[in-house]
């Protein structure tokens, strides 16, 4: 540093070192501002770039208070309006655990909320501790719980000082006005207002509408100074009108249930019943229903009890498994071996491809061997039906006859009209968990043989039911449904469902010439137990075996069903009735299923406003109405009893009509009895004890009946020779007033006992 | 001397000077202003860089009182920034704490005004005289250091007037630079040599760091040492007095670590960049501050929330107002603003380090430049603690950072820099 000079101070400034202490300051400048400041600015482009989503969401998180606001789930009406689930305001109970001040308070909150929700003091602690502002305690709280919550949240207010910890909010329950009424098909929500079966399920997107949220900002500790609060109003679900009629869903309900207890049915058993034309579902009745409102008891009441005797894991499996049978849609998840009613199909299969004409004809020998070496296949009539009419062989439900038919269709055109009736695939009803039919990998003449009268391949009911409407619509496959609208909140229609024709299977012809055998069949044939008075019904008996011993007797167990329509030259509706496993006196269809789609029918079809056609025996035999003769001297009445074609009984000393048996206006059969009653105290007095008219002919319960002064009604073959009673509508020892009216159900003889027809 | 003599004759001797200076030598010379035909001269006559004839016109700037006016107008952009920003966010916690949403407000402002009053008489005052104050400020920076001590608390960093309160090592921060600059333009012959050059610093260091260490308060230890380094750098330290001693101290610090004695630092160290992750209970409070200082950061996002719009200040982020004001600035200001406030801040030390080279004298240079990048320092540790870079301990932003004291202090070094502004092209003699 020679060349340096000292300046004033006596500081050296040399030139050299001067120049290297520029240098340093340079270089410490840049290592700030390049490293240092780059390197920030870099981590917090990183932080608010690539990170600042995630980081803004978990912000949110402890910002911001969010609270659902319920979405009214939507309403499932009938065809008529009728309503069938309905969501009712309810509230849930939720607490804000972030606004409790300390333990103490939460101990106080807890204990209240305890007592009154009935819920355990422990879970509702642990929840008062969790880091949010919202947590729920309780859901779907009625107002008696809401009054005493509101009462409580005062208490602590005045007395503890805690405030805003408890919330009631707006919540939606779902009530089933009708109870276990076609529970199968409407199903039931869960605590969160999830639809878990049938209908709920099925269009559970549809129902739940959209949920609101109030979006409130909190700060750490307390309110904020400014409001930050945004909603979203919630958007009410859509509602659904079914194709399901209430009234016909009821009678079929009714007779279904009543078939049910008399043939001691061990699987349950169900009906469908279909609109021909457009495949809308009017009725559909699964027995055995559960209670909508408490789907998770298992309503049968023997199962329960034998559950209630099993412990720990066990009894929960068999509850469990209970309760899914209990759910379940046999109609459209169960298959079965179709017997004699596919005999229908197989029928019009071999019209269609013109192997059978008036000309065929067919022997039966009691058994027939459809494949040489092959042990032969016996008849129900092992007599044999001798030489048959194709027609014959129907009304026969001659097994021979129709597998000789099945062998001229030929395996391959048989798998292909299986198909072709939509045996093959789903339905696709719009209800859940449907299974699809059954039929060979690889079909041998014996299978062919078996299959041709319905033994050997599975379907569902519903598939039953779609391919028997086809055959009475004419030929057109139809996709079965039950929802025929959707409408919004404000009752505009979103959607509505019209009639979708799959295919045409076969011809107008061919279904024309199997509704003229059918309804022979239910009137003189194997289908007689369905025949409706004045309603030209086709139809078809099956009974068929379930390669399986539901009850250990040793004797494998059946499937009784019976499928028609109705009326036969213009189909209306078709009915299936089925019975799983009926363990009575009688398991074939035409002794256990035919007398009930003959009820079913009997009052479907007038509700329909299907106008009767009477035959002239029919005419004869049909009630008619009674005329009041009240406050009539009883000489009078009598005589006016006489002249309306009744046979007069008269109760009492008195000389004047005081009541009347058949009441004004009810039904009374042609030529019944009318029972005068002079004084009310009479008609207690006069009361019969009655008799049993189970096995008698309409001529012999006429006999009974006015032995007894009382009346009866007839339903089913009554009129052939060899009709007897099945059911009478008042038990057998029960006491009624002289003139009530009975209604008896008539089945063909054959039936009654054990040689019935299959 | 006669600093403020002004007039024609200064000026003449000023350029002849320069001529001179032109002649002799071809190193680099301070910015100047050079009537035109003098620089064609000079440029015929040598050949010196263009970027001297840049620094003539930046020298312009001088103008008025003849303080650095680009360097003046920062300090009072970012204080005006910084005071806004604070009171955003403060208003909240101020509302509840204190019951009076302005009440950090009003006390910031009223340092900022007496800040700026005081940053004025500084930079009249002849930086010169610090010479001579230096070794009295070291004293009082250690009597301080000692003195917290006596304020009876669980961590001892503040001197408690009542009314004011000071943390002692922002004195003993600025009582190091000082020094050392005087130490390094005193002693500039000797002090590439061990004893000169790196001894004293060392034992004021290793001094101050014990204190501290008591206090304790290590990120004060931390910043203590870089500046003490800088120092050394700026003023000729060779690099291997560094690996020696660094890793002497790496050795005591590694020490103390095994022997558990760092245990309140170590306990920091353990959330250090985890504050994201949950794994116990402790550390995820311990992490809480950080955290919510990333969740005001990620919100921001590109464009903020909006001046006055964040959310974390509302008693999420704890004390906003202080170390961790620069996240509710990203936050409501978002990425840009915050590169905006560090633009500012980067022009403000560009000029600074300027503002040191022109320095009329050695002392002057060395001086500038430590105040200067103490300030960078402290704001890029400040933004890589709310960032979850470093662990939380107190390091506050300059003219953001509530805070009384700290802000004075800074305005006082501020006011130096200025006073070492108005000499900087003057007469050298």
């Amino acid at each position: 540093m020679s060349h340096g000079h000292l300046n004033e101070r006596g500081y050296t400034m040399s030139k050299g070192s001067k120049s290297k202490l520029m240098r340093r300051c340079m270089m410490i400048m840049l290592c700030i501002l390049v490293l240092g400041f780059g390197t920030t600015a870099f981590r917090l482009t990183q932080l608010t770039l690539y990170q600042g989503q995630e980081l803004q969401q978990l912000a949110s998180e402890q910002q911001l208070v969010d609270t659902a606001i319920s979405a009214r789930r939507g309403t499932i009406y009938d065809t008529n309006g009728k309503i069938l689930a309905q969501s009712a305001t309810v509230w849930k109970v939720v607490l804000s655990p972030n606004d409790f001040k300390n333990d103490n308070d939460r101990t106080i909150v807890s204990k209240g909320l305890s007592e009154i929700l009935g819920i355990d003091q422990e879970d509702i602690f642990e929840k008062s501790k969790e880091n949010s502002y919202y947590s729920v305690v309780k859901r779907q709280i009625e107002s008696d719980e809401r009054d005493k919550i509101l009462k409580f949240i005062e208490k602590i207010e005045d007395e503890n000082d805690i405030t805003g910890v408890i919330d009631l909010l707006e919540d939606y329950k779902r009530y089933y006005p009708y109870n276990d009424f076609a529970s199968s098909l409407i199903g039931f929500t869960g605590s969160d207002d999830q639809g878990l079966a049938g209908l709920e399920y099925q269009y559970n997107e549809e129902l739940t509408g959209t949920p609101g949220r109030l979006v409130t900002a909190k700060n750490g500790k307390i309110e904020l100074p400014f409001n930050y609060e945004q909603k979203v109003d919630a958007v009410d679900g859509n509602s659904l009108v079914l194709t399901i009629d209430e009234t016909i869903q009821h009678i079929m309900e009714k007779y279904l249930k009543q078939g049910n207890v008399e043939n001691k049915v061990h699987n349950r058993s169900v009906a469908v019943m279909m609109d021909v034309d457009t495949g809308a579902i009017l009725g559909l009745a699964v027995e055995g229903g559960y209670d909508l409102n408490d789907p998770f008891t298992v309503s049968d009441k023997i199962a329960a009890a034998e559950i209630s005797k099993l412990v720990g894991k066990k009894k929960e499996e068999a509850e469990s498994e209970a309760l899914s049978a209990q759910w379940k849609n046999k109609a459209v998840s169960d298959t079965y071996y179709p017997g004699s009613v596919f005999k229908i199909i197989t029928a019009s299969m071999a019209l269609e491809e013109n192997k059978v004409n008036d000309e065929s004809r067919f022997t039966c020998t009691g058994s027939y061997t459809p494949v040489q070496g092959a042990a032969p296949i016996n008849c129900h009539n092992t007599l044999g039906h001798g030489t048959q009419t194709f027609a014959q062989a129907i009304c026969n439900s001659c097994n021979p006859a129709f597998m000789m038919i099945g062998a001229s269709i030929g395996k391959e055109k048989f798998a292909e009209y299986f198909q072709a009736f939509g045996y093959s695939a789903p339905t696709g009803i719009d209800l859940p968990g449907e299974a699809t039919g059954l039929f060979f990998n690889n079909i041998t003449d014996l299978d062919l043989a078996i299959a041709s009268f319905g033994q050997g391949i599975s379907v569902t009911p519903i598939q039953m039911v779609t391919a028997i409407s086809a055959v009475a619509n004419g030929g057109d496959l139809l996709q079965p449904y039950v929802v025929k609208q959707i409408v919004d909140s404000n009752g505009n229609v979103v959607k509505s469902t019209d009639r979708i024709v799959k295919r045409q299977v076969v011809s107008k012809e061919t279904c024309k010439k199997i509704s003229e055998i059918l309804e022979m069949n239910a009137t003189e044939g194997s289908a007689k137990n369905g025949y409706v008075a004045g309603y030209r019904v086709a139809g078809k008996t099956g009974t068929s075996e379930k390669k399986y011993d539901v009850n250990d007797d040793g004797i494998d167990d059946y499937i009784a069903s019976f499928c028609g329509f109705a009326p036969a030259d213009d189909p209306k509706v078709c009915l299936l009735v089925y019975f799983d496993a009926p363990l009575g006196n009688n398991y074939y269809g035409s002794a256990v299923a035919a007398p009930v789609f003959a009820q079913i029918m009997n009052e479907v079809m007038p509700y329909l406003e299907v106008s009767a056609q009477y035959t002239d025996e029919e005419i004869k035999q049909m009630d008619t109405t009674a005329n009041s003769y009240l406050g009539l001297s009883v000489e009078e009445a009598e005589q006016q009893v006489k002249s309306d074609g009744y046979t007069c009984v008269v109760k009492g000393d008195g000389d004047k009509v005081a009541a009347q048996l058949p009441a004004a206006s009810t039904r009374i059969p042609q030529g019944g009895t009318v029972v005068l009653y002079t004084s009310l105290d009479e008609v207690s007095n006069s009361e019969v004890e009655v008799p049993d008219f189970s096995g008698l002919s309409l001529a012999e319960a006429n006999m009974v009946a006015a032995s007894y002064n009382l009346n009866i009604s007839v339903v089913g073959v009554s009129g052939t020779s060899d009709g007897v009673v099945l059911l009478q509508s008042e038990a057998a020892g029960d006491t009624v007033s002289a003139g009530t009216v009975i209604t008896l159900t008539f089945t063909t003889s054959s039936n009654y006992g054990n040689n019935a027809v299959m | 001397m006669d600093l403020l003599r002004s007039g024609v004759k200064r000026r003449k001797k000023q350029i002849d000077r320069q001529r001179r200076d032109v002649m002799s030598s071809d190193i680099m010379s301070d910015g100047f202003a050079v009537p035109i035909q003098d620089v064609t001269k000079r440029r015929l006559a040598d050949k010196r860089p263009k970027s001297n004839h840049k620094k003539g016109k930046i020298s312009k700037f001088r103008v008025g009182a003849g303080v650095d006016m680009p360097f003046l107008i920062l300090i009072l952009v970012l204080l005006v920034c910084g005071v806004i920003m604070m009171f955003s966010a403060s208003y909240p916690i101020a509302f509840y704490g204190q019951g009076n949403s302005y009440y950090y407000l009003i006390r910031q402002g009223g340092y900022a005004l007496l800040g700026i009053a005081i940053m004025f008489v500084v930079s009249f005052f002849n930086y010169e005289y610090f010479k001579k104050l230096s070794l009295i400020i070291l004293g009082v920076g250690f009597a301080s250091l000692i003195a917290v001590f006596f304020f009876p608390s669980d961590i001892h960093r503040w001197i408690d007037f009542g009314f004011f309160n000071i943390q002692a090592s922002e004195i003993m921060k600025f009582a190091i630079i000082l020094f050392l600059a005087h130490w390094g333009a005193y002693q500039h012959k000797k002090v590439n040599t061990f004893k000169y050059g790196a001894l004293p610093p060392l034992i004021i260091f290793v001094l101050t760091a014990v204190l501290l260490y008591f206090e304790p308060h290590y990120s004060g230890i931390v910043i203590i040492a870089i500046l003490t380094s800088l120092m050394v750098i700026l003023y000729g330290g060779k690099i291997r007095w560094f690996v020696i001693i660094g890793s002497l101290l790496a050795a005591v610090v590694i020490f103390l670590a095994i022997t558990g004695k760092l245990g309140y630092a170590m306990e920091r160290l353990d959330g250090w960049g985890k504050a994201l992750e949950y794994v116990d209970d402790q550390m995820w409070d311990q992490t809480f501050q950080t955290r919510n200082s990333l969740y005001a950061i990620g919100s921001g996002g590109l464009m903020g929330l909006g001046l006055g719009q964040s959310r974390q200040k509302y008693l999420y982020l704890p004390e906003p107002q202080n170390d961790f004001v620069f996240a509710i600035v990203v936050e409501e200001l978002g990425l840009i603003g915050a590169v905006i406030v560090l633009i500012l801040f980067a022009l403000l030390i560009w000029r600074g380090f300027v503002i040191a080279m022109k320095a009329r004298d050695r002392f002057g240079t060395l001086l500038a430049a430590g105040l200067t990048a103490q300030i960078g320092i402290q704001v890029v540790l400040n933004i890589f603690v709310i960032t979850d870079w470093l662990p939380n301990t107190g390091i506050s932003l300059p003219f953001f950072s509530y805070g009384g004291s700290s802000l004075i202090m800074i305005l006082i070094q501020m006011g130096i820099i200025l006073s070492i502004s108005r000499t900087a092209n003057m007469n050298k003699v």
